[in-house]
């Protein structure tokens, strides 16, 4: 097992070393596509381990596996294979444009293979030192990809996101230096205070006084990775401004890998100080999440923008669940960050090809998706749906957990006002959804096909037919081993 | 309220080690404060090497209490990359090939933002009571200056907004961070603490490549042009 959670962070790296013999986007895609494809088939076989029970403490608790990890890996890597095919076509067809010099499609998949590995590894790591590393340097990466076209706009995203979360982040270091201290009193070894695991389990000797700051510290830094109002304002333009793939992959990937974060800090003040501390703070922030992500997705202008708002109202919820607790909101919380991440990733990779073919994206000069590209259409529509918790699809499930863990808990009057929300943003999303993809055809010309050659879109649209079926699979029915894997996760926390 | 630690206990604030670590926070703090007070990029540089080359002073002394040889080795890392390698990148990098002098994009005059500022360090040193730190601690200053240092540079981050300002008041921020974590948690893992230098270097790196990019497109790198992306 120990095998296979290092291949699961080293596969990734495969785009990076060919990057260095070529710069040609055909090859370097086929490779990521590959590399993807079989780190996801790694961290499969990882998470049926992990859901036997089985788990990882090595190198003094630096390698850490326990099913929690196994359930983010394999989330993760779910969302890098689609995000690796998507680049393929994406970048070959930006080359073809000659709009990415060799250079950039160079840096452009060897930060990809970076960015992909550090999350992955930081699933893997018991010590919440490294942890922090880790996720500071998975941002590092992303914010390559971000200011990759180098135009004014997207290096002013790429320093609004590298300048606002190294902040968010230091923020994050320094609760997790009043954790160490608050472990100071403990018996262990000065590793053994980081390591969470030992941590975890003399959680009730903690310093209540440090925990309590360590954890609002966390969640204010780690919050800011995860899109949590009001630490989100890098995050419409980030995920607006990167290229479609690397915006699935912030969106869907690297903001779970925050929450992932917040999630093991929250299950180390549950013993000590009580749940209740923690579930106020993230019903706070979660709410304001919510609110915000909201308000903004009635805006209607750049559609790139609006899926990133989306994803700000997605991890409110999650956050939300995550207040609720108990088995039922953790339940709920898990299963909708798997569904997000499916969803969120087609919905950004239909609007990559979207952006090719319009050379646009305003939503307003987007029109008759579905006769122009009848699958990019159909792919916006559902996965819109999807997104926007409508059933069949999975999010509609998790959402429905994540109420009744609310009405079990009775609060009422947070359950109205989420599912108001949600009605609100039903109508936004799926109604813009519909402007684009519906209608006749645009009024002026396209800029041609999205992908030239046969290849490149099949390469293009597999990851919206997988990332589809899968949704459609999860809203129907969910796998015993993926339920044995989630209730392991949450056992393993509480 | 937990045990404290034996480092805290022992550097009273009559020991030797517990007076350089007092007084290296002390010149810290001046030196975050030096910064609030200029405008002119080259002293941001300047003001920021000589903090971190204090800073490297201050990990020593910990070094030699603690007899730690990872600290010797942050100690080292902290003077010859904070100390040297980042504040001659940013000049030669930026300042110089772009020829950049004084610091016109401030949202708040120079004596305001001072006047602020010291506001600050009185909050850092009231909100920060024995209560919430260990007793007898070191040197009673370093906990309160150290987040008196991250909320300085806080500030230099919100009252400029040139774009090599907002990076020197992050890396403000860090030192804080670091100075704080020296004094208090001594024993941190080092492995941990060397990625954490890593981050920033990389951090660093990118950023001045972004800045650069930024100064290319836009003549001068001010915030205030970057509002494209607004809503």
């Amino acid at each position: 097992m120990i095998a296979l959670a290092i291949i699961v962070m080293v596969l990734p790296l495969a785009p990076a070393l060919a990057a260095a013999l070529t710069p040609r986007a055909r090859p370097l895609g086929a490779v990521a596509a590959a590399s993807g494809a079989a780190t996801l088939g790694v961290a499969i076989a990882l998470a049926v381990d992990a859901s036997r029970g089985r788990g990882v403490h090595a190198l003094s608790g630096f390698l850490y596996l326990d099913s929690l990890s196994g359930f983010f890996v394999v989330t993760i890597a779910l969302v890098v294979a689609l995000a690796s095919f998507g680049s393929g076509a994406y970048l070959r067809s930006e080359e073809e444009r000659g709009e990415l010099s060799p250079r950039q499609v160079r840096l452009y998949f060897i930060f990809f293979a970076l960015f992909a590995s550090m999350m992955l590894a930081s699933f893997q790591t018991g010590n919440l030192g490294l942890l922090w590393v880790l996720i500071e340097a998975s941002t590092l990466a992303s914010c390559v990809l971000v200011g990759l076209e180098a135009k004014a706009v997207s290096l002013e995203a790429a320093w609004k996101y590298i300048i606002i979360s190294s902040f968010g982040v230091t923020m994050a270091l320094v609760g997790t230096l009043f954790l160490y201290y608050a472990a100071s009193s403990l018996a262990g070894s000065p590793t053994e205070h980081l390591t969470w695991s030992y941590l975890f389990a003399h959680a009730g000797a903690l310093s209540h006084q440090s925990l309590r700051l360590a954890f609002l510290l966390v969640l204010i830094g780690y919050g800011t990775k995860v899109g949590l109002a009001p630490m989100h304002t890098w995050l419409p333009d980030a995920h607006s401004e990167a290229p479609s793939p690397a915006s699935a992959m912030l969106s869907a990937a690297l903001l779970n890998t925050g929450m992932y974060a917040i999630i093991r800090f929250q299950a180390l003040t549950g013993p000590a100080i009580g749940t209740r501390f923690a579930a106020h703070a993230l019903l706070i922030f979660g709410f304001a999440s919510v609110v915000v992500g909201t308000l903004f997705m009635v805006l209607r202008g750049n559609f790139k923008r609006m899926f990133a708002y989306s994803s700000i109202e997605q991890m409110g919820i999650i956050a939300i669940a995550l207040g609720f607790g108990g088995t039922l909101g953790l339940y709920g919380a898990l299963l909708q960050i798997l569904t997000h991440a499916i969803a969120k990733a087609v919905l950004f990779l239909t609007s990559g090809d979207i952006v090719l073919r319009y050379r646009t994206r305003l939503i307003d000069e987007v029109r008759g998706v579905l006769s122009v590209t009848p699958l990019t259409g159909a792919a916006l529509l559902l996965a819109a749906l999807a997104v926007a918790g409508s059933p069949p699809f999975g999010l509609f499930l998790s959402e429905l957990t994540i109420v009744r863990a609310g009405l079990a808990r009775s609060s009422v009057v947070l359950v109205a006002a989420l599912l108001v929300m949600l009605a609100v943003v039903f109508i936004a999303l799926v109604g813009a959804a519909a402007a684009m993809a519906l209608g006749g055809a645009p009024d002026r010309p396209t800029a041609g096909p999205a992908y030239g050659e046969r290849s490149s879109r099949a390469l293009a649209a597999t990851p919206l037919l997988a990332g589809l079926a899968a949704l459609l699979v999860l809203g129907i029915w969910i796998p015993g081993r993926l339920d044995t894997l989630i209730m392991h996760s949450i056992h393993a926390i509480t | 309220m937990a045990q404290p630690l034996a480092v805290v206990e022992s550097l009273s604030a009559t020991s030797a080690e517990g007076v350089l670590l007092d007084t290296s926070a002390v010149v810290i703090l001046l030196c975050a404060f030096a910064c609030l007070g200029s405008k002119l990029f080259d002293r941001y540089v300047v003001y920021y090497g000589i903090q971190s080359i204090v800073l490297s002073f201050a990990a020593a002394v910990v070094a030699v209490h603690e007899r730690e040889a990872g600290l010797w080795v942050l100690a080292a890392l902290t003077f010859i990359i904070k100390g040297i390698g980042i504040p001659y990148g940013t000049r030669h990098f930026l300042i110089e090939r772009f020829a950049l002098k004084r610091d016109v994009a401030l949202s708040t005059g120079l004596s305001s933002s001072l006047i602020f500022g010291a506001f600050l360090t009185a909050f850092a040193f009231l909100v920060i009571r024995p209560g919430t730190v260990p007793h007898a601690l070191v040197a009673q200053a370093v906990v309160p200056i150290s987040t008196a240092v991250i909320l300085l540079g806080g500030l230099c981050m919100v009252v400029r907004r040139h774009t090599i300002a907002q990076l020197i008041g992050w890396l403000i921020i860090e030192n804080g961070v670091f100075l704080g974590a020296i004094a208090i948690v001594a024993t941190f893992p080092f492995i941990v603490e060397a990625g954490v230098f890593l981050d920033l270097v990389a951090a660093v790196l990118i950023m001045i490549a972004f800045v650069s990019g930024l100064a290319r497109q836009v003549a001068e790198a001010a915030a205030p042009e970057l509002r494209q992306l607004s809503e």
